[in-house]
């Protein structure tokens, strides 16, 4: 039986870790969980932590068991990615997909987030291509092709893993990631999700409160937006995605968005909307340089 | 006298003698009534007999056609009338009523009703529509030949062998059938009543007239169609002429000539003629005013009995002993000439006329050649030499005559030659400037004449010759029955010849370097050698040919205008109703002469001659043109295309999608073929597309096809060859789920997988197989535990030898990872060319052409370079589908394709810069070169730093941050202003600070600084308003209204703030009060700051601010017109109190003390650079976005206003509204 079905064992873990209530993960009793479902439960909360950025902690974990489980490598590298040491992760990552391990799902979900943040997208798809049902790999994949900006494969891969995982959280949430994409109708069906998950108090975590926000911020609901983000940074307050998507919130309603930029800045310094920024800045002053003046004034 | 071989004769039958004949009045048919009790229906246009009727006993003497009706009479020697209908091809009914033969019957025009004439001495009236008869008509006292309604009026004429003709007057009986309501019942009566006076109905129909005059019986007797005449044939072979008024009727005169019975005799329907024919084998032709013979054709065995002429063509037809002949009096074909814009023709009545093909304009008479030849001969060609301006007219009159006149100046009426040269030719031509040739046929000379007429030189041309025509410079083409020869007139030789038949016109193309030979079926095309180009066969006459400018060769037949290229490719370009005569082609218009030598013009349509003619020069952008200009479709274009070995270009016209794949498979395009195919999505496609693919080596297709067919073994072999061992052990597990054990097995076999083989075999008990596979490749271990399963030991097996173990080949090259380089398919360019990409179409010929498309092929390979990625998304996508099937087939999992992923596409925000025009789009895209392109043409900017907050605010405001999957970054989304749209080609990025959030904040803003005399950051804000208005977009044209107000507004805050500011920046109070240069420029300065439009209540302060300073500076005129100007504006108390004090204090002295450049009265403008004023009508430049005004010498200069465009420089305004 698949531990994670609605019947399983696993399924009030994972999906608690889908819905990033990552503390509630690690806190999750498992000692009362049949043996074979121990590893997968030990990985989640390994994850977890790791969400948590409890990367050393989970490194020295795991440490000592790489070579008899190659789920914990897996989760080695993704340490090692936390930790900054991405060709670490991408050469322990290759060796993985290299060899039979290469056809555990683990493997293949925490291998192919590595590959995918290392910038190898074709790698990534490669070795989740070859799993066999995971929905864990399936969301990955479409957020790759999101990443990608391949709307049409992200729709299909969707489609296609609907037929067979009904109304799974994941399947539900790899849907809206879609539909925040296509635009039009779908807005509103992504904000019914991140809605739902955001507002019962069971599953409420900042990812979803974003989300939700993110959502309603696409639908041009600023005020509602705002609400939901004021409530996100009131429960974690340095969480990055929160405050970049304020930042973007004020600049559209045209408040000041300097402040937000510095406590992202010290949030996440390496924060996409950040990084971005510098380099359209860069490429602003590089276009303009183009440009000048007949007469000097 | 003319000899009889002056007759056209058009169409002959063979038969027994004719005795009746109608002619069809629309349809090119002719109806025979025939001694032996045959009717015949011919066609005589193509010669065949189309139906025949034989009801009748005996002979069968008249017969008509109806006008209107699918009808014909006919009356025979069995007493009967027949009605037939020639489309149920019956007889309908039978009047019977006559006593003897029948001799005539002929429909009234109008009426239906039918007059008959027998030899029971009657003529009979009847109504067909109710089979009855009306009136029978007594009074002949011997056989009754022929009677004939008149065709307009209602009289009767009848023949008879009592040697009278008798006129009658059927008007009674047309009141009584045709208007009973009419008549009162009295009338009725009475006319009941005086009908019975005699019981043969008789006051029906009165003898008007009895023409007596004939001493032997009359045979046949016609109404002239417009003249009160009637002429009559008889067997004392007299013609007579007769006319009648409203009383009397006579004898007008005799024609003599026939040395036998007339037996038929009619007038001419158009031309004042009459015809007769007669046992003497004769047809003669009389004029009708001077009553002498014009022409006369013998036959030599066979005595004409019957003659009738067509109703509305010049066509006659005689029924002879063995047959009827259709045929003409004279040649229709009016003689013409082109040069360049000039068309020179003869008219009917002999008069040359010149028509102008640009004016469209027929002159007026220029000469009239009346005397030339007889009266009733017409010119039959005509030759223009433009250096004498003289025509070379030829007429078959007396033998072949010819006449050179030089046609004077302009035209005025007809006037007749003064001065012509003529003498005995058949044909005659001018060769060159003072030369023409004439031909004698009688002697066969050719001569070659000087203008004078005086003979220079003669030869004998080749036998049998018929005709000559211009032969290029100093050469004749002549024309014999059999051949044309191109005849060298120095050499007096041949110099080449080709045997063409019965050629009877030449043709030469416009820029002489081909020429058509028409015969009657075949038009033969030729170089100015005299090489033959191509040949082409009509069935139907060709009549006439002119060459288009770009060398196709338009022709015209009895009923159409065709068209042929040079290569002999042809088709029909329009149907004609009447035959025509085309001399020119231009564009639309061809030019043509009618049968009537009236000039006209036919409108066609030269698509598709244009494009064949465009496609056999390989002019691709003239095809492309026609292409995209004109609605070239239909089923001929595309299979002419797909017959010449273009299917590439047909693919381009054709919609529907069978076609489309057979012609995409048929030219090897497969891309399209794949469109189609998952378009239509049938088995049978998909199989035809295999094969095709698989012979291009395009494997990725093969396998999509095997895919959509569910060929799984072709697909395990498929991936087996392309060395592609993940999907084939994917195959395996598909196999695996369909339970397919013998799938499954070919996998493992081509997987090398023992193993799977072995456990496989167990499974099916077919442990002698397992065990001999396992002991083939030295499995021992499992050959034991088989053997124990088995409960045998391996003495008791017989084991044949073994050869080596067998092992698929191992995958030396990853052929699946990418196609076979293919050969770029023939139609890219093509297709390119239609997609507009392909710039610079050569025009030159084929080489350059060749030349063309490589390059063309490069520039796609290019392309296909720099789009990799987007092709390989397709591919991608294509696998895709691939994934669908088996998906299904595996019940949503095993994925062949997983392993397959496409490169990266373009997002969102690439989108945006492709779906707008506008600057800020792009600026949210992050386009930010383009962005500043686009602000750089529009309103000339050149100075975009002040615009990097703006920039990078929009850029920021349109992206999210969505988080994701653990561990990833956010998934970023684009947040639209199109909120409702989700069509990737429409959506746009939403935009911070919109029209109506700048004028309810900024705009505010810096109202309050204005207010609270901040006017450092009023600057600050209003240039923030400036630049973001310059990056922004509205939703409506008003909205644009409003945003150009906004600028204009902001633009006048920044100047008149920064002119208080300059003021402030020239010092102190105390330092400027000590120096005379600085008070009189701070009370410019002042009083500048007054002029900008800002709104009342701001203006207000700076003229109190101007005021204040005017009247310390004790410049009281100046003060008292600012404290007027002030009161006049009105506003708060407080000022105007202020002001109204001021004004008092000032009117006592009006007077400045320090001298300033400011007049009150003048109207100026301020320069915002350098603060000075721009008096109205001084030259002055303007920022082209926000209007501020500068002097001239600041063109070029970075606007001081928005500080971001260049003074001067003009751009296509600013575009803020898509």
């Amino acid at each position: 039986m698949d531990p994670y079905s609605a019947e399983g064992e696993l399924i009030n873990i994972h999906n608690h870790f889908h819905q990033g209530q990552y503390q509630e993960v690690v806190d999750f009793d498992v000692s009362s969980l049949s043996a074979e479902n121990a590893l997968p439960a030990r990985v989640l909360q390994l994850r977890a932590r790791l969400a948590l950025g409890q990367a050393e902690d989970v490194l020295a974990d795991v440490q000592g068991e790489t070579e008899s489980k190659p789920e914990l490598a897996a989760v080695g590298a993704l340490a090692q990615l936390a930790l900054g040491n991405a060709d670490a992760a991408v050469e322990a990552v290759e060796a993985l997909a290299a060899g039979d391990a290469a056809d555990n799902v683990t493997v293949q979900v925490l291998g192919g987030t590595v590959l995918q943040a290392a910038g190898k997208a074709e790698e990534a798809l490669a070795l989740l291509g070859r799993h066999q049902g995971s929905l864990d790999a399936v969301a990955l994949i479409v957020q790759i092709h999101l990443q990608q900006n391949r709307n049409d494969l992200a729709v299909k891969e969707v489609a296609a893993a609907r037929r067979w995982a009904q109304d799974s959280l994941l399947v539900n949430l790899a849907e809206s990631w879609v539909g925040l994409r296509l635009g039009g109708e779908k807005y509103q069906q992504a904000f019914y999700v991140f809605e739902e998950l955001a507002q019962a108090p069971a599953t409420s975590s900042v990812r979803t409160l974003v989300s939700q926000a993110v959502a309603e911020l696409h639908l041009g609901r600023t005020e509602e937006a705002q609400a939901a983000l004021d409530q996100a940074l009131k429960k974690e307050p340095g969480y990055a995605e929160a405050i970049a998507n304020l930042l973007v919130l004020s600049v559209i309603t045209g408040k000041s968005a300097e402040e937000l930029t510095s406590s992202l800045q010290k949030a996440d310094a390496e924060h996409p909307l950040l990084v971005d920024l510098a380099e359209k800045s860069d490429l602003f002053d590089k276009a303009a340089t183009k440009y000048k003046a007949k007469v000097a004034a | 006298m003319q000899a009889s071989s002056g007759m056209l004769t058009k169409f002959e039958s063979k038969s027994s003698r004719a005795k009746g004949i109608a002619f069809h009045p629309k349809r090119p048919w002719i109806l025979v009534s025939l001694h032996s009790s045959t009717i015949q229906l011919w066609d005589y246009r193509m010669g065949t007999l189309i139906d025949r009727f034989e009801e009748h006993d005996g002979p069968v003497r008249g017969v008509d056609f109806h006008k209107t009706q699918p009808l014909f009479v006919s009356g025979g020697d069995d007493y009967k009338i027949k009605v037939w209908s020639y489309q149920t091809r019956r007889c309908l009914f039978t009047l019977n009523g006559h006593l003897d033969y029948v001799r005539t019957v002929f429909f009234h025009h109008e009426l239906p009703w039918i007059v008959s004439a027998s030899d029971d001495q009657t003529i009979r009236i009847w109504n067909w529509q109710n089979r009855s008869l009306l009136c029978t008509m007594t009074g002949h006292n011997h056989y009754a030949m022929c009677a004939q309604f008149h065709p307009k009026e209602d009289l009767v004429v009848s023949a008879s062998l009592d040697q009278s003709v008798r006129v009658w007057d059927i008007s009674g009986l047309r009141k009584k059938h045709s208007a009973p309501t009419s008549m009162s019942f009295e009338d009725q009566v009475s006319r009941a009543n005086a009908n019975q006076t005699d019981m043969f109905g008789n006051t029906d129909a009165v003898v008007k007239f009895v023409l007596e005059g004939h001493d032997r019986g009359v045979n046949w007797v016609a109404f002239h169609p417009t003249m009160p005449l009637i002429v009559s044939a008889g067997d004392d072979r007299l013609i007579k002429l007769w006319r009648m008024s409203e009383t009397k009727a006579w004898e007008v005169d005799t024609c003599r000539g026939h040395f036998q019975n007339a037996s038929g005799c009619l007038f001419h329907p158009h031309q004042d003629l009459i015809l007769s024919a007669g046992e003497d084998k004769t047809i003669r032709v009389w004029d009708l005013n001077k009553r002498t013979a014009v022409h006369t054709f013998k036959r030599e065995n066979d005595r004409f009995w019957v003659i009738a002429a067509h109703p509305e063509i010049n066509l006659f037809a005689a029924g002879h002993d063995n047959g009827v002949m259709v045929f003409k009096l004279e040649r229709e074909r009016p003689a013409s000439a082109v040069y360049q814009n000039t068309l020179f023709y003869i008219t009917k009545d002999k008069c040359v006329k010149s028509y102008d093909f640009q004016k469209n304009v027929e002159s007026p008479t220029l000469l009239s050649l009346k005397k030339l030849g007889s009266p009733w001969v017409p010119p039959r060609t005509v030759s223009y030499n433009p250096a004498e301006r003289s025509v070379l007219v030829t007429s078959p009159a007396d033998g072949g005559t010819y006449e050179l006149v030089n046609l004077p100046r302009d035209g005025s009426g007809a006037i007749e030659p003064t001065e012509s040269k003529r003498g005995q030719g058949n044909s005659a031509i001018f060769v060159a400037r003072n030369r023409f040739a004439v031909l004698n046929t009688s002697t066969q000379t050719v001569d070659i004449k000087d203008l004078t007429n005086n003979t220079t030189r003669s030869f004998k041309p080749p036998v049998g010759t018929s005709d000559i025509y211009f032969g290029g410079t100093g050469n004749l083409l002549i024309i014999t029955p059999t051949a044309v020869h191109l005849y060298d007139i120095q050499q007096k030789k041949t110099i080449a010849e080709l045997a063409v038949n019965g050629v009877k016109y030449v043709v030469w193309s416009n820029d002489g370097l081909y020429a058509a030979l028409l015969s009657k079926h075949n038009v033969t095309i030729v170089t100015k050698t005299l090489e033959q180009v191509s040949t082409l066969h009509e069935t139907i006459r060709i009549k006439s040919a002119t060459w288009d400018d770009a060398g196709v060769l338009l022709y015209s037949t009895l009923n159409h205008v065709k068209y042929t290229l040079l290569n002999g490719d042809n088709g029909i370009v329009r149907t004609l109703d009447q035959t025509v005569y085309l001399v020119r082609v231009k564009g639309r218009n061809v030019y043509c002469l009618d049968r009537a030598a009236k000039p006209r013009i036919l409108q066609i349509d030269p698509t598709e001659y244009r494009f064949k003619l465009a496609l056999v020069k390989r002019n691709y952008e003239e095809m492309l043109h026609i292409i995209q200009n004109s609605s070239l479709v239909g089923q001929s274009i595309i299979s002419y295309l797909q017959k010449k070995g273009y299917p590439e270009i047909a693919l381009q016209f054709v919609q529907d999608p069978a076609t489309r794949f057979e012609l995409a498979i048929e030219c090897g395009n497969l891309e399209v073929a794949v469109d189609v195919a998952k378009q239509l999505d049938r088995p049978k496609l998909w199989t035809r597309l295999s094969t095709e693919a698989l012979a291009h080596g395009n494997h990725s297709v093969v396998e999509m096809c095997h895919q959509k067919l569910k060929h799984f073994d072709k697909l395990s072999f498929l991936y087996l060859t392309t060395g592609d061992n993940a999907k084939l052990s994917r195959m395996a597990k598909i196999a695996e789920h369909r339970g397919d054990f013998t799938s499954q097995f070919q996998n493992a076999l081509y997987l090398g997988e023992v193993e799977d083989r072995i456990q496989m075999f167990k499974e099916i008990d077919l442990y002698p197989l397992a065990y001999m596979t396992a002991k083939a490749h030295g499995l021992e271990e499992e050959c034991q535990s088989i053997l124990e399963a088995t409960g045998l030991t391996e003495d008791q097996l017989n084991l044949p030898t073994f050869g080596e173990p067998l092992t698929p080949p191992k995958p030396v090259v990853p052929t699946y990872q990418a196609n076979w380089p293919t050969k770029a398919t023939s139609q890219s360019f093509f297709e390119k060319a239609l997609l507009g990409q392909v710039e610079g179409l050569s025009l030159e010929d084929e080489p350059a052409a060749a030349n063309g498309l490589g390059e063309a092929e490069e520039e796609g390979a290019g392309k296909r370079d720099t789009l990799g990625e987007a092709e390989e998304d397709e591919d991608a996508a294509g696998w895709d589908m691939g994934e669908d099937i088996v998906a299904e087939v595996e019940e949503g999992f095993v994925n062949v394709e997983s392993a397959e992923a496409g490169g990266a596409g373009s997002s969102e925000a690439d989108m945006w810069a492709r779906n707008s025009p506008l600057a800020v789009d792009h600026v949210a895209g992050g386009s930010f070169e383009t962005a500043m392109q686009l602000l750089n043409r529009q309103v000339g900017a050149v100075n975009f730093a002040p615009l990097k907050p703006r920039f990078l605010e929009v850029y920021q405001a349109s992206k999210t941050y969505l988080p994701a999957s653990a561990g990833l970054p956010p998934l970023v989304n684009y947040v639209r202003r199109t909120v409702e749209e989700s069509d990737p080609r429409k959506v746009l990025p939403i935009i911070p600070r919109d029209l109506e959030y700048l004028a309810s904040n900024d705009l505010q803003r810096g109202y309050d600084c204005m207010k609270a005399n901040r006017l450092e950051d009023g600057l600050q804000v209003f240039k923030g308003i400036l630049h973001s208005v310059l990056i922004n977009a509205v939703g409506s044209d008003s909205e644009v209204a409003e945003a150009k107000k906004l600028i204009a507004s902001a633009s006048e805050y920044v100047v008149a703030m920064s002119i208080e500011l300059a003021r402030r920046a020239l010092g102190t109070p105390d330092a400027v009060s000590k120096n005379p240069q600085l008070v009189k420029r701070s009370l410019e300065l002042s009083a500048y700051f007054t002029i900008p439009k800002i709104e009342v209540p701001h203006r207000q302060l700076a003229l109190l601010n101007a005021m204040n300073l005017a009247a310390r500076s004790k410049n009281y005129n100046s003060a008292l017109s600012f404290a007027n100007r002030m009161l006049a504006n009105g506003g708060g108390a407080k000022i105007l109190e202020n002001a109204r004090k001021t004004k008092a204090q000032c009117e006592r002295n009006p007077h400045d003390t320090v001298e300033i450049e400011f007049d009150q009265f003048a109207e100026f403008e301020i320069c915002a650079a350098s603060h000075t004023p721009i008096y109205s009508g001084t030259a002055h430049e303007e920022c082209a976005f926000d209007g501020a005004k500068y002097h001239t010498k600041y063109r070029g200069t970075v606007c001081v206003v928005c500080e971001v465009c260049e003074v001067g420089k003009h751009g296509s305004g600013l575009k803020l509204f898509a």
